[in-house]
C-alpha cells in the first residue's frame, strides 16, 4: 500500500467511527440489554400471555378475528400474523375498511388456543419497549430509523478501514501487545487494535445485518410495490360475493406449500394483498428456513390458490438480518457471547474515541520525526 | 512472530475471523451439535481478548 492510500483509509477510519460513535454508544448499551428482551421481558412481568395445555387444540382463526373485531367494531381485519418462536400468540391488526396501509388502524394480541386478549402497551410504558425505541429510531420515527441505518453502514465501513489501517500499523508489533505502562494514548491504541480486529468479523455482522433491518421499511416496500404488486396485478377481478372463511384461506395457502407454517395473512384490499385475493404468506420451521418466505394469492370468494411464488433474494436477506443481529438463533450460550462482544464492541468505541481526543497536536516536524512516526497516527 | 512481516500480523486476525464466520453460522444451520460448534468457536475471540488483558494487566508481573 502506498503512504497516500494509507492516509486515505486512516482518514476514512476516522471520520467513519467518529460521526457514528455517539450513536454506536446508544447502540451498544440498549443493544447489551435488548439481548435478554425475553429474559426481562418475563422478570417484568412484561411477557405475552403463551399458556396452552398440551394437546390443545388452537381456536379457528376465524373466532379468533371475531374476538378480535369485538375490540373496535368500527374496524374491519386486515393481517393476521404468527410469531414463529411462540405459536400461541398471534397478532391481528384492524384497521379502517377503505384502509390499504397499516397506519390508522390497531393491533390487537391474542392467545390463540385460549383467545385471551392482550393489551398491547405502548412502547414507551415498557423497559424493553423504550429500549427497542431508543435502539432502532432515537424516538423519532421513520426518519430516526434511516439515520441509525446510515450510521449503521458508516460503522460497517469503519469496520473494514480499520482492518486496513491494521495490518501496517501491527507490522513491528505481536498480535496483542498492551503496552499500559506506555501513557493513555498508546495503551488506548493497543486495547482498540486487539479488541478491534479479534471482533471485527461479529462487528461487521452486526453492523450490516443491523443496517438492514433499519432499512426494513424501504426493503419490504419495494417488495411489495414491485414483485407482488405484479403478483396481485395478474389477479385483477373485484369482489363480487361472500368470501370463504379466513381458515379455508389459510388451509389453502398451507396445501400450496407442503410442511410450512403460516406467518401472515393479508385480507383482500390491503396493500399486501389483491383486490379479491388474500395473500397467504408462509415459512419453514427449522432456524434456517423460518426466514425464507414464499406466498400464495388465494381467492376470497372460490378459497382456490391461484398463483404461489417464493419472495427474491433481498426479502430472505433482509429475514436472515435478523437471527445475525439479534443473536437469538443459539439458544442463552449464544445470547451471553453477544452480549460479551457487544461490551468489546463498546470498549473498542471507547477507545478509538480516546486515542483521536489524545492525537498529536500540530507539533514541529522534528518533533513529529522523533515520536509521531514511531507511534503512527492512528485514529 | 512479528518479524515475519504482514503474514505473521495477520496470522491470528486470520484465524480468529474464520472461527467467527464458522461460529456465526453454525447455529443457523441446525441445533444440539451446531449450536455447540457455535458457543466454542465464537468464544474463541472473546478469550484471546479476556487471555491478553489478563496477562498484561499494569501491575501484572511480566510473564
Amino acid at each position: 500500500m502506498t503512504p497516500a492510500s494509507l492516509r486515505g483509509w486512516r482518514l476514512v477510519h476516522r471520520w467513519t467511527s467518529l460521526i457514528c460513535s455517539a450513536n454506536l454508544l446508544i447502540l451498544c448499551v440498549t443493544g447489551l440489554i435488548l439481548v435478554f428482551h425475553h429474559e426481562i421481558q418475563h422478570l417484568m412481568g412484561e411477557d405475552l400471555d403463551s399458556s396452552y395445555t398440551e394437546g390443545q387444540a388452537r381456536l379457528p382463526l376465524q373466532s379468533l378475528v371475531d374476538i378480535a373485531q369485538k375490540a373496535d367494531p368500527a374496524l374491519v381485519p386486515k393481517l393476521l400474523s404468527f410469531d414463529p418462536e411462540d405459536k400461541a400468540v398471534n397478532y391481528i391488526y384492524l384497521g379502517q375498511p377503505e384502509e390499504r396501509g397499516f397506519d390508522l388502524g390497531r393491533w390487537v394480541v391474542l392467545n390463540g388456543f385460549t383467545g385471551a386478549n392482550q393489551m398491547l402497551k405502548q412502547p414507551e410504558e415498557t423497559l424493553v419497549g423504550f429500549l427497542l425505541k431508543l435502539h432502532v429510531d432515537l424516538f423519532t420515527g421513520f426518519a430516526g430509523q434511516m439515520f441509525v441505518g446510515v450510521m449503521g453502514l458508516l460503522f460497517v465501513v469503519s469496520t473494514v478501514s480499520g482492518l486496513v489501517v491494521y495490518g501496517p500499523f501491527m507490522k513491528k508489533l505481536a498480535f496483542g501487545i498492551l503496552r499500559f505502562g506506555r501513557g493513555t494514548r498508546i495503551g488506548n491504541i493497543d486495547l482498540h487494535n486487539l479488541f478491534g480486529v479479534a471482533t471485527l468479523v461479529w462487528a461487521f455482522v452486526v453492523g450490516l445485518t443491523g443496517a438492514i433491518l433499519s432499512f426494513s421499511p424501504l426493503i419490504t416496500g419495494y417488495w411489495q410495490k414491485t414483485e407482488l404488486a405484479a403478483m396481485t396485478a395478474r389477479h385483477p377481478e373485484p369482489m363480487t360475493g361472500p368470501a370463504v372463511s379466513i381458515d379455508r384461506v389459510a388451509a389453502a395457502g398451507l396445501a400450496a406449500f407442503p410442511g410450512k407454517d403460516l406467518a401472515f395473512i393479508a385480507y383482500p384490499g390491503n396493500e399486501y394483498a389483491g383486490s379479491r385475493h388474500f395473500s397467504v404468506v408462509v415459512r419453514g420451521h427449522t432456524e434456517l428456513t423460518q426466514r425464507l418466505l414464499s406466498v400464495a394469492l388465494v381467492d376470497a370468494e372460490t378459497g382456490v390458490v391461484a398463483e404461489a411464488a417464493g419472495t427474491p433474494w433481498y426479502m430472505t436477506v433482509l429475514m436472515l438480518s435478523g437471527p445475525f443481529h439479534f443473536g437469538d438463533y443459539g439458544g442463552l450460550p449464544l445470547q451471553i457471547i453477544w452480549a460479551l462482544f457487544t461490551i468489546v464492541t463498546g470498549v473498542v468505541t471507547v477507545t478509538g474515541f480516546v486515542v483521536w481526543l489524545k492525537r498529536p497536536r500540530a507539533r514541529s516536524a522534528s518533533d513529529r520525526n522523533a515520536s509521531g512516526a514511531k507511534l503512527g497516527s492512528k485514529a | 512472530m512479528s518479524g515475519e512481516g504482514m503474514s505473521g500480523v495477520w496470522r491470528i486476525p486470520a484465524a480468529l475471523a474464520v472461527l467467527s464466520v464458522i461460529g456465526l453460522a453454525a447455529a443457523i444451520l441446525g441445533d444440539g451439535l451446531w449450536d455447540w460448534l457455535c458457543w466454542a468457536t465464537l468464544s474463541v475471540p472473546l478469550a484471546a481478548c479476556a487471555v491478553k488483558l489478563w496477562r498484561q494487566w499494569p501491575g501484572r508481573p511480566a510473564a
